[in-house]
């Protein structure tokens, strides 16, 4: 194994010592086996618990409290409504909300903003619906390319459209 | 120096291995942050987003799957409140940020991070939430944000495997 070989080589050393060397050669050789596998030991340990980790985060704008109102055109706005057990209704402006099943999520923004380039999109989390639900909802319009877009909340009037939906359908 | 004659050593010089290895070790040493345990624990939601999570001036929310609330920032931006700080009281609560301090309710978040951000202003808000945490629970909070006019924060999320 490795080695270090003190006083073996006389190359670096002075002339004059050369002949005194050969008389009485002492190698003093240490043995670094002990120590190279120890290192070995720890470098698989670091190797391998390390995780190159850095979260992602994902920035969110909110407007400040004292809100204007904006107007927008019917047909620009999609709104996507969560309920609490994750199921996702669609509807643009005031039409009927539409069942949106989750695999699909994802062409159909795409669809979506690619029909109507200035689409805003309006999500509506039921209080109970998951966290999850609204990054992953959050991180598909991101990825869509949709600009705009903003959150507001799950109210009684949702819950009463939803109901109506489902009765229709 | 010719080694005596008949004697074959057969002696691989390890040493560049070695110096390699320890560069490695090295590098792995210096690199590594122990992950502390965490103040609450908390699975994190998956994204494509690219941002990354800033190191300093970060004051961390965290939501946990029961709605918990916790508050935590940094050593550095602890050490900095705290001593900016002139009120002993507030002193007292920055202090226990380091470990992350459980808040009561929406209105102690609202008056802690107005005080965190009096004394510096540069400081970022995230939110760190439970991927099952109810949504209302998130929704309290961002509407606590929003009153204490936080209006830009980031939410940490994971990267998306697959």
């Amino acid at each position: 194994m490795a080695g270090v070989d003190l006083g073996g080589g006389g190359k670096s050393h002075k002339k004059g010592a050369k002949k005194h060397k050969t008389k009485r050669r002492i190698s003093v050789r240490i043995d670094m086996t002990p120590m190279v596998d120890v290192i070995m030991l720890l470098l698989t340990f670091f190797m391998l618990t390390t995780v190159f980790s850095s979260p992602q985060t994902m920035e969110i704008n909110i407007p400040p409290e004292n809100e204007t109102k904006v107007e927008v055109a019917e047909t620009k706005l999609l709104t996507l409504r969560v309920i609490a057990d994750g199921t996702i209704y669609y509807n643009k402006g005031v039409e009927m909300p539409k069942l949106l099943p989750s695999q699909d999520l994802q062409n159909f923004l795409v669809e979506s903003v690619k029909n109507e380039p200035g689409l805003i999109c309006l999500l509506r989390v039921h209080r109970d619906g998951k966290y999850e639900m609204m990054v992953n909802i959050m991180d598909e319009i991101n990825l869509a390319g949709i600009t705009r877009f903003s959150l507001a909340p799950f109210t009684d009037a949702d819950e009463r459209v939803i109901q109506k939906a489902k009765r229709s359908a | 120096m010719v080694r005596k004659k008949g004697r074959i050593n057969v002696f691989i010089d390890m040493t560049p291995m070695v110096d390699v290895i320890m560069l490695l070790l090295t590098f792995f040493m210096m690199t590594t942050q122990f992950r502390i345990p965490e103040t609450a624990d908390v699975t994190l939601p998956t994204s494509n987003s690219e941002f990354k999570l800033p190191e300093s001036d970060v004051m961390t929310v965290f939501v946990t799957k029961e709605g918990l609330l916790f508050l935590k920032t940094d050593d550095r931006t602890r050490m900095l409140l705290t001593n900016r700080s002139t009120d002993p009281v507030e002193q007292e609560s920055f202090r226990k940020l380091e470990e992350g301090l459980e808040m009561q309710d929406q209105n102690q978040l609202a008056d802690l991070t107005i005080r965190a951000r009096v004394l510096n202003p540069k400081l970022r808000t995230v939110v760190k939430g439970d991927r099952d945490t109810p949504y209302g629970k998130f929704e309290d909070v961002m509407s606590t944000l929003q009153r204490v006019k936080i209006t830009r924060f980031a939410l940490v999320t994971e990267m998306e495997r697959g």
